[in-house]
């Protein structure tokens, strides 16, 4: 997948690039303003970033040149935040709109919501044999399958994509609290519980494991 | 005016009328004039002189009559000058001038004030996006080199972040005009908006959340009322006892349905509640348990007024506190928008 992001501020930008990338999207950038729209069209981006305070031109003018010619879609990001600013994007084809500053998670669940709409590619990882589709809510290990609750999918699927990396209970709870579920500290024990007793029904034992007072990892 | 005191102004003319009248008896019953001629011509130019004079006393004080009135009725005095009528004689006239005359003088001096004001306000709002760049910048670079220093300046920033944005609203709240746009809402999307955007800092407070019967739609504006709410959750994150739990309700009657907010923390002492909403006021609490700055609530209170809502407080020491939104269900609040 290639993001292509237009943002005049380097240091802004250098960031969003590292950032980006090491939730495994490509990315590509120019510091042509004058010739930003077509720079941007031949890219072959999956998505655009955007930003509204540019020189030369304005991000509303870039997002309406780039809506004559193709629907890639294109998330603004700015720093402007009244209602005009939204309705003047979302009016001239953008299709999201957030503004500075973001928060990063929020950023990337927008980033793949608009990614996954339009190319309504599944959500599959793979990992030591587990197959897990985040569509349907299924894990499955060799020929055995079972089916997870949305909690303990949304956990599943948060651990599965920091393979090697210790995961706080926090940011667990902060990604299951981004789709609604605010779960507590208690409920997410409970949760982990579960889903370790559904791997080890379908012969995965000791997948997750307990860092003490820093987090779970796989 | 009072007939005393405007007798009393015309002391000198009555003490000259009667004089005359005097002076023309004396003259008359010199020239062996019968007495009741004498009495007749007297008394005329007396009846004469009572005439006119009840005349110009009518006329001005039926004016200033008219024109204290409308002082009195009017909320904004400095409005008298338009609402004076022009008076027919010519002390009013010069009255009528200066009065106009100042409320031009005062009218230009409160535009050149609001102009000054709308100027550093808009200064305020490009400052406040210029800042949220680097801000984002910094934010950006943390999570890219996540480790304890990195994830302790993150909190440090999200705390510049809430500053920045209440200094935002401060600006939005004290312009004349009217800043935002009132639609219909619901109140569960809304509520739990504002969580997420700060489920940091509440996870971090161990929250336990509950909510009941929230899916009610208000009419108001979104952005400000997120904002309300998340300042009255930084109030409460501010202000735990222990884990934090935290009840959103919505209790809908006839006229009104009120969002109500509870927490379990420390509580407000009674002598202070009555000023939580007051500029500067941080109380007790305030003052012992974290740094307060007395804008919070006070904000709240001010952008609840603008968009017509309730904005009231309930709290127990040592047991909690609870905020309550009342969003009336009068329509009229639509028209005005």
């Amino acid at each position: 997948m290639k993001i292509y992001i237009i943002e005049d501020d380097v240091a802004l930008r250098t960031e969003l690039v590292k950032f980006i990338e090491a939730y495994g999207y490509e990315c590509s950038f120019d510091d042509d303003y004058e010739n930003i729209m077509n720079l941007a069209l031949n890219a072959a981006a999956d998505l655009i970033l955007l930003d509204i305070n540019l020189p030369i031109f304005d991000g509303y003018h870039i997002c309406r040149e780039i809506r004559k010619k193709s629907s890639v879609p294109i998330i603004v990001v700015t720093s402007r935040s009244t209602d005009m600013d939204e309705l003047m994007s979302l009016n001239l084809g953008a299709d999201d709109f957030i503004t500075k500053p973001f928060n990063t998670q929020i950023l990337l669940a927008h980033i793949s919501a608009i990614l996954k709409r339009s190319e309504s590619g599944t959500d599959r990882k793979e990992y030591k044999g587990i197959r897990f589709c985040a569509e349907k809510s299924i894990l499955s290990y060799e020929d055995k399958e079972i089916e997870l609750t949305k909690n303990e999918s949304k956990i599943a699927s948060v651990l599965l994509k920091n393979v090697g990396k210790i995961v706080s209970r926090e940011e667990l709870m902060n990604e299951l609290w981004q789709s609604d579920e605010f779960v507590d500290d208690n409920t997410l024990t409970v949760n982990v519980n579960r889903l370790r007793k559904k791997l080890e029904e379908i012969g995965i034992i000791n997948f997750i494991s307990t860092k003490r007072g820093q987090g779970y990892l796989i | 005016m009072k007939l005393s005191s405007f007798l009393k102004e015309k002391t000198v003319y009555l003490t000259f009328q009667l004089a005359i009248i005097l002076f023309l008896a004396i003259i008359l019953g010199s020239l062996k004039i019968s007495m009741s001629a004498i009495i007749l011509i007297c008394f005329s130019t007396f009846l004469l002189a009572v005439i006119s004079l009840s005349y110009e006393y009518i006329k001005k004080a039926r004016f200033y009559k008219r024109v204290l009135k409308t002082l009195d009725e009017l909320e904004k005095k400095h409005f008298i000058g338009a609402l004076m009528e022009t008076p027919d004689f010519e002390e009013g006239y010069i009255l009528f001038d200066i009065l106009q005359a100042a409320t031009k003088s005062m009218n230009d001096e409160i535009a050149d004030y609001r102009h000054l004001n709308e100027e550093y306000r808009d200064y305020i709002e490009t400052w406040i996006h210029e800042i949220k760049l680097p801000i984002s910048t910094i934010d950006l670079m943390c999570e890219n080199h996540k480790n304890e220093v990195t994830d302790s300046i993150r909190s440090e920033l999200s705390r510049i972040e809430s500053f920045v944005e209440q200094a935002l609203y401060y600006a939005k709240s004290s312009t004349v005009e009217k800043d935002y746009s009132v639609h219909s809402v619901n109140l569960d999307t809304l509520v739990k908006t504002a969580i997420k955007k700060h489920s940091k800092q509440l996870i971090g407070a161990k929250t336990k959340l509950i909510f009941k019967n929230l899916d009610k739609t208000v009419y108001c504006d979104e952005k400000w009322l997120i904002f309300i709410l998340g300042q009255i959750l930084s109030n409460s994150i501010k202000y735990q006892k222990e884990n934090l739990n935290l009840a959103f309700r919505v209790t809908e009657s006839k006229e009104s349905i009120v969002l109500s907010v509870s927490d379990n923390g420390i509580g407000i002492p009674e002598k202070d509640i009555s000023r939580v909403f007051e500029k500067g006021f941080t109380g007790q609490n305030g003052r012992c348990f974290a740094k307060s700055t007395g804008i919070g609530l006070y904000l709240c209170k001010r952008l609840c007024d603008k968009m017509y809502l309730g904005f009231d407080i309930q709290s127990t020491v040592g047991s909690g506190t609870t905020l309550m939104i009342t969003f009336p269900k009068d329509s009229r609040i639509l028209l005005e928008t």
